[in-house]
């Protein structure tokens, strides 16, 4: 080869799977390659292609289309295509039910036509093949379908991070440093608090014959025995809490930590099939910047006022970039995230209550949204609602509404700004008794129209976040069971998902460099994570499950009528890349003191990155088909 | 009609030309007008040259790349610094990137010529503005083989400027440079200015302006000739 076609070199060099030839191979890869040329809307593959040969974009952009003429991908510079094209099949969604089996085979008959003039190198089959004998990294990429090579990119991804990637991978058994101190109940408090000092532990475990029956801390000797002079030759049976939240063993080490955020303890025993095998602290996970979060939650129930949870909640955009560098995915920080905003609501409620005294009747605060999902960033709007016992009376209401007043108000002060649809327990609409809530459900799934499928992203993620007397409950039954009976509202609601589509034809933007006609960059989360958002809820009414989280009701759907275990593994993967993608682009806007927002310019992508978020849009448009084809949504006004 | 004469005229020279690397090039039948452009094999040549005077300048390098109907063939691209007499001009230098040290390196145009009318045997010459390759080629093969350079041509400035005219648009000469051309058709723009990098353009150029002139059933050669 002359070295003049370095540049032509230099343009394969950079892109998946070139990027895993070695140099020599590499030299000679200008020389293995043809040019060819074709003019806007010339078929493709032009009609004298080689039986089997590789197609690289250098220029231009291509559609393909399927048998029934959708448009089932997008070529651009940088993207491969090998003849006999089989694009669809290569999404690897596989022959999962037969409904999608048949769906894969109709696509395997791919024709496209150039969307541009366009410019492509072609090699030879013989000579691709001779490649991929000697490469095997080279090789894998041709294997590996759409799915499996996003789920080798996630991984990548993460295991590139930091150290602090140990916590979201690593199970609670490991993150133990000696095995358990236990105690049995019945010694003295006096002997429990020596063994504490020995042993130099701030809690101690009390059990009988392996099993745990309680637990006691520092805090329980000062608060329970010391403070209220209760003499130390008692058993400590009589100071320990018994009902102690547990772990078990194979828990990853960031589900613990966020279940003592969520519930603000220091220490969590863990079990292995009942048996005690340790405790984890939370000074077990403090070369974990992640700590932060249970610290922060601490904060808050300490905090008394308003202001000082506004001062708290300044620090959480530092928690999501502190999140995003130890390597947590979309999801871990979502959860984390989100557990920081329900103790900032519970507070509030408390501090609430405190002021206004204890509510006439039982309420249930319910949020909606992403932090019913878990899935917020650092200051999302906030969506919220009150549910109110039916026997609440008349003039009952005006307590309700200075409640709701002050915790919309202090949410809103904490930087969760109203929400802009007016969804909040301080709109009267939001605020009302269990029999209207009733009915809104019952009106919206038996006559749905765009507004109450708008509202179904709000009222069909929705969680009770603090409710006592247990109101939601019955509600979400009703519900549950009205909604999935409803063949036509799942119908509205499949459609309704499948109005934010993937931007396939993203890339092809990036090839014109002279476009300037086009906003260059893509909102990652209304074209990516809330497409698959949107699919887990179909799913999750559909089906009737209880899940909330996205990936949760993902992984409760897979094997289902309405999705297939591949599907739901590959919609995971897809949702976790695009979403940690996401939140490793806010936390570098966060880092540069910028508001942190959904746009992803290309060029701020590796052309790894592209080709993985390429995957992606291509897999969700896939599973946006089925969805499509299963409810006939095509006849959906 | 000239180009209909053409083949005549390549067996007279043939008779006429001493044995050596231009009579073996002249004994391979040049390809027939009304043949389909899709079957004909090409090479597309770019030259830099010390200036425009066939007959006192010199040439610096030769780029080319061989193109297999409307295929161009990567692994042909051939890319020759020639050893130049004397120094180089200063302006020429600056335009070519070529220090009079890579010159001084460079090989002897009697050891390049042949490996390039090898190529060219039984094929089309493409280049833009095809008046220089032509002049300085031809001057070349005078010199060293005693005989001027006969070649089917097709040179893509007088192409595009038909096309052009054809659509009856007003253009300026500008437009008609091979980088504007290269540009509007949509094709890679190469970093590099070197006769290799500007060969592959006008191969590239030509696969385009067929592209836009083929309607699918292919067309006569003697279309595109000049």
């Amino acid at each position: 080869m002359e070295i003049e076609l370095i540049e032509i070199q230099e343009f394969l060099a950079s892109r998946p799977p070139f990027d895993q030839l070695p140099e020599e191979a590499m030299a000679r890869l200008p020389g293995q390659l043809s040019v060819r040329y074709f003019r806007r809307g010339t078929p493709f593959p032009p009609p004298d292609a080689p039986a089997h040969c590789l197609y690289i974009l250098r220029r231009g952009a291509v559609e393909l289309r399927n048998r029934g003429g959708e448009l089932v991908g997008k070529l651009a510079e940088g993207d491969l295509c090998e003849m006999p094209c089989r694009f669809a099949d290569r999404t690897g969604l596989g022959p999962g039910s037969e409904e999608q089996a048949a769906a894969v085979d109709a696509d395997v008959a791919v024709t496209g036509s150039t969307a541009e003039d366009t410019l492509v190198y072609e090699m030879s089959g013989d000579e691709l093949d001779a490649l991929r004998a000697t490469y095997p990294a080279f090789a894998e990429h041709f294997n590996h379908s759409v799915s499996s090579r996003l789920r080798k990119a996630l991984t990548g991804m993460l295991d590139a991070s930091t150290s602090g990637a140990a916590l979201m991978t690593v199970a609670a058994k490991d993150l133990l440093r000696r095995g358990p101190i236990c105690a049995r109940p019945d010694i003295s408090i006096r002997e429990a608090a020596q063994i504490m000092s020995e042993q130099r532990n701030s809690a101690l475990l009390l059990s009988h014959d392996d099993r745990l029956v309680g637990l006691i801390t520092d805090r329980d000797l000062r608060n329970r025995c010391i403070a209220t002079g209760l003499p130390t030759d008692r058993p400590v049976r009589e100071i320990m809490t018994e009902k102690v939240v547990t772990i078990d063993a194979d828990t990853p080490g960031f589900q613990a930590l966020i279940q003592m955020t969520r519930l603000n303890v220091h220490h969590l025993p863990v079990l292995d099939q009942g048996r005690i095998i340790g405790m984890l602290s939370t000074t077990d996970l403090t070369s974990f910047q992640s700590t932060n979060a249970v610290y922060l939650v601490g904060d808050i129930y300490r905090a008394e006022s308003v202001d000082l949870l506004v001062d708290i909640s300044s620090k959480v955009p530092e928690l999501q970039v502190h999140l995003v560098n130890s390597g947590a995915t979309a999801n871990q920080i979502g959860q984390a995230i989100s557990a920081v905003t329900d103790a900032i609501t519970k507070r509030l409620l408390e501090l609430a209550e405190a002021e206004l005294g204890p509510p006439p009747v039982p309420y249930a605060w319910m949020v909606g949204g992403s932090q019913a999902r878990r899935e917020q960033s650092s200051h999302s709007d906030q969506d919220n609602a009150l549910l109110i016992a039916d026997e609440m009376a008349e003039d009952d209401d005006a307590y309700f509404a200075a409640l709701a007043a002050r915790v919309n108000d202090g949410l809103h002060a904490c930087g969760y700004v109203y929400c802009p649809g007016e969804v909040m327990a301080k709109n009267p609409k939001w605020r009302q008794p269990l029999k209207v809530w009733s009915k809104y459900y019952n009106t919206w799934i038996k006559r749905p129209d765009p507004m109450s499928l708008m509202l179904a992203s709000v009222f069909f993620d929705l969680r009770a976040l603090h409710d006592p007397a247990g109101l939601y409950d019955e509600l979400h039954d009703r519900v549950l069971k009205l909604s999935r009976s409803n063949r036509i509202f799942i119908a509205y609601m499949a459609s309704n998902a499948l109005k934010q589509r993937p931007p396939l034809g993203f890339f092809r933007n990036f090839v014109l460099i002279h476009g300037g006609e086009h906003d260059r960059s893509v909102d990652v989360k209304h074209r990516g994570t809330v497409p698959i958002v949107d699919l887990g809820r179909v799913y999750a009414v559909s089906l009737g499950l209880d899940e909330i989280n996205t990936i949760d009701r993902l992984q409760a759907a897979a094997g289902s009528d309405e999705l297939t275990r591949d599907g739901s593994a590959s919609l995971i993967d897809a949702y976790e890349l695009v979403g940690t993608l996401r939140m490793r682009h806010q936390a570098a806007q966060l880092r540069r003191g910028e508001r942190a927002n959904n746009f992803l310019k290309p060029e701020q992508l590796s052309a790894l990155e592209r080709g993985h978020l390429k995957d992606a849009f291509v897999l969700i448009n896939t599973m946006q088909e089925t969805l499509s084809q299963r409810y006939q949504t095509a006849r959906i006004p | 009609m000239k180009s209909v004469g053409l083949e005549w005229r390549r067996r007279w020279y043939l008779k006429r030309t001493a044995p050596g690397p231009l009579r073996d090039y002249y004994a391979g039948p040049f390809p027939a007008p009304e043949q389909d452009y899709r079957t004909v094999g090409y090479v597309a040549v770019d030259l830099e040259t010390t200036g425009l005077d066939p007959r006192r300048d010199q040439i610096l390098s030769l780029g080319w790349v061989v193109l297999n109907g409307p295929r161009v063939d990567l692994k042909s691209a051939r890319h020759q610094v020639v050893r130049v007499d004397g120094a180089i001009p200063a302006q020429t230098a600056i335009i070519h990137q070529i220090t009079d040290d890579q010159a001084a390196a460079g090989q002897d145009l009697a050891a390049t010529l042949p490996v390039l009318l090898a190529d060219l045997t039984g094929r089309v010459l493409i280049a833009h503005h095809a008046k220089v390759e032509l002049g300085f080629l031809g001057q070349a093969c005078r010199r060293l083989f005693g005989n001027g350079l006969l070649v089917r041509t097709i040179d893509t400035q007088v192409v595009a400027r038909r096309l052009l005219d054809r659509r009856d648009v007003s253009y300026r000469g500008s437009d008609l440079r091979l980088h504007r051309l290269a540009e509007r058709f949509n094709l890679p723009r190469y970093n590099a200015h070197n006769a290799l990098s500007d060969a592959l353009t006008a191969a590239e150029l030509f696969l385009a302006q067929a592209a836009y002139r083929d309607n699918g059933k292919g067309l006569p050669l003697a279309d595109f000739l000049c």
